[in-house]
């Protein structure tokens, strides 16, 4: 050992503590900007249906930030909900969705009060979740166009819900027999809704999305405000998202992450294990 | 927004070459279009046409408190409540800059339950069956507007105050501001008779028909969630009642002064074509709105004013300028035309126009059959 041993020490350390240092964040945010996790099998799945259910405390949260979409209709950029939070959970049979968002007024047809002369004003409150009805295609986030289209899942206030086809603004249609179902509930201001499709579908890739775990599915959202209002175009979307249900529970990202890791630390290990043998 | 199918190369008529023949046109891709005369001189305010659509297409489902076809005194609010003041329809071409036959669609007002008048319970069993002393009379919380709620109020101070009556139905217009409203497209015009029909498959219940309309004749049902409208009883036309028989509109046979001619603008050899295009005396109600509409009125008239000793004098009772209002420049021409011709009658001579506003000639008055 010489007298610039030390140093030489000194240098590995601090190179070593610089690849943790840039690494480390890297692994604990390792979820890119636009994934939305989804939960394999949380405890409690069957309670997955309840929108307020303690099953989804389990199951991570991805918040999205919504804007106005970009639409011909009367006042469209006047939406009102800012963001939506998005949890995500898979079982044997389904996926399930769940939209949180706040509101202070739930715009909902209430049941028990249908003798109530009903308004010709309200509009209600409503959310959907937009996915490719092909996953390999990119449609655009207007609902698509005749070649790309979307697969849109849509719910109102209280209950209704609708499995619909798009392909371009105004062309929704509803697909017979719905794979989807929701539930709804409103408490203290916040509305949460929850999406259940069943994985097996007979008609996946044409009119429905298929959700079988080969590829990435891209996701966007959208929630329209009823006392603002908002319908059709008038809604607050979302960019595109993905679930990440691609081959590899981890999914590429990981993948890359860990191999950038492992590139770093084998380098490191080289460096020193050169500077070593030059000074002996 | 893209309305390809909606949109038209119709020229509003000017109706400054009378009699001269002008042929008709029509919103692109129509074939013949279905048009209705009333005579306002006739009205008497009975409700018998509203009644009979209301008997027909409009008694429950979501549908009690619509009226396709409506009665409201003028001057007065009308139904719904001040709906000529909510917007809707088109700019003019000046107002909007522009070299065609008018400009962008405006946006109008959506009505409230309030200004359609909540449909009224009554206590019909209680008083008629179960032997109540209340009087008849609708329950609930004490209604403040309804439809109808300032019939023959008016305007004008005593003794010459006046009103008349305004039946009012959609009117089927050549350019439609609730199709061109429709982000989905779910309004139409038929191609065969250009009868404005809302697709109930395609309805999502945005209600953007209703408040495109500057007449406010598309209603909102609140329990399918979709919208409905006038659809000119087009069953009827198409004869798909039990005897096979053509008829027209209900509101129309309904009338008993029968002050309505239904058929074809384009049907040159009949009285609507005559009215409208060679007498130029059936006008459009708010040509402003630009909407084109295919129900046309003939102004009325009413006697003139008197003075407090119930002398005659020469002063005309229902203001030039508020007929104006209602049907435009033309009424001026339309009520010159109409008392020339009546004149000309008195001193025992023929008048064409007079023929048509007083015949009892069903087959002249109904004419939907003309192109089969
Ligand atoms: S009157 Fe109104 S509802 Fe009827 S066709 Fe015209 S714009 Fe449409
Ligand atoms: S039935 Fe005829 S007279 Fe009676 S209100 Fe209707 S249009 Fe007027």
């Amino acid at each position: 050992m010489t007298d610039d041993g030390p140093s030489t020490r000194t240098v590995l350390l601090a190179l070593a503590v610089v690849t943790v240092a840039a690494v480390a964040p890297t692994l604990v945010a390792a979820r890119p900007a636009n994934e939305i996790p989804v939960e394999e099998d949380p405890p409690d799945a069957e309670a997955l249906a309840e929108p307020a259910g303690d099953a989804w405390g389990r199951v991570p949260a991805a918040d999205v930030a919504l804007a106005s979409a970009e639409s011909s209709v009367p006042n469209a950029e006047d939406t009102s909900v800012e963001a939506v939070t998005v949890r995500a959970a898979q079982t044997d049979g389904s996926l399930f969705v769940r939209l949180s968002w706040d509101d202070a007024t739930a715009d909902a047809f209430t049941p028990g009060a249908e003798n109530r002369t009903p308004d010709v004003t309200t509009f209600w409150d409503a959310a959907a979740i937009q996915l490719p009805a092909n996953t390999s295609a990119h449609p655009g986030i207007a609902m698509g166009s005749d070649r790309t289209m979307v697969n849109v899942w849509y719910w109102s206030a209280p209950n209704t819900s609708q499995e619909l086809l798009a392909g371009g603004p105004g062309t929704t249609t509803p697909v017979g027999d719905p794979a989807v179902q929701t539930s709804a509930s409103y408490e203290d201001g916040t509305w949460h809704v929850v999406f259940e499709r069943t994985l097996q579908v007979d008609d996946a890739g044409e009119n429905r999305t298929t959700i079988e775990g080969e590829r990435d599915v891209d996701v966007a959202l959208a929630v329209w405000n009823g006392s603002n209002a908002e319908r059709s175009g008038q809604k607050a979307v979302s960019e595109w998202q993905y679930f990440p249900l691609g081959p590899g529970a981890e999914g590429p990202p990981y993948a890359t992450i860990l191999w950038i890791v492992a590139g770093l630390a084998i380098a490191v290990v080289i460096v020193a294990t050169v500077l070593g043998v030059q000074r002996t | 927004m893209s309305s390809d199918s909606q949109e038209t190369e119709t020229e509003t008529q000017t109706g400054t070459e009378s009699g001269a023949g002008a042929t008709v046109e029509l919103a692109d891709g129509v074939e013949h279009q279905v048009a209705m005369v009333m005579d306002l001189n006739k009205c008497i305010g009975c409700q018998t046409c509203t009644v009979a659509c209301k008997t027909l297409w409009t008694e429950g489902g979501g549908r009690e408190y619509m009226y396709w076809n409506n009665v409201e005194t003028k001057p007065g609010r009308g139904y719904p409540r001040d709906w000529e003041e909510k917007g809707g329809g088109f700019e003019s071409a000046e107002q909007a800059n522009q070299e065609d036959v008018h400009g962008e669609r405006e946006v109008g007002e959506l009505p409230s339950a309030e200004d359609w008048g909540r449909p009224w319970e009554f206590n019909h069993e209680d008083v008629m069956y179960d032997g109540s002393d209340e009087s008849l009379r609708p329950q609930g919380p004490e209604p403040e507007w309804g439809p109808n709620w300032d019939e023959d109020q008016g305007a004008g101070e005593f003794p010459n105050s006046y009103y008349f009556y305004l039946p009012r139905i959609c009117n089927h217009c050549t350019h439609p501001s609730c199709a061109e409203a429709c982000p989905r497209k779910a309004l139409y015009k038929r191609e065969e008779d250009g009868i404005v029909l809302v697709d109930q498959e395609r309805c999502r219940g945005y209600r953007y028909c209703v408040e495109g309309c500057p007449y406010n004749k598309v209603h909102f049902n609140v329990l399918s969630k979709k919208s409905e409208k006038c659809i000119f009883c087009y069953p009827r036309k198409e004869a798909e009642g039990p005897d096979d028989e053509v008829r027209p509109p209900a509101c129309a046979t309904e009338c008993p002064p029968q002050l309505r001619l239904v058929g074809f603008l384009d049907d040159e050899d009949g009285p609507i074509y005559k009215l409208v295009e060679e007498w130029e005396v059936a006008l459009r109600l708010h040509p402003e709105f630009h909407t084109e509409p295919n129900v046309y009125y003939v102004p009325p008239f009413a006697p003139p004013q008197h003075d407090d000793e119930g002398e005659t004098v020469g002063v005309e009772r229902i203001p030039r300028t508020y007929l104006e209002e209602l049907f435009g420049e033309q009424v001026h021409e339309a009520l010159d035309t109409i008392e020339r011709e009546r004149e000309r009658v008195e001193r025992g001579g023929e008048s064409e126009l007079m023929e048509l506003l007083t015949t009892t000639d069903m087959a002249e008055q109904y004419r939907l059959e003309a192109f089969e």
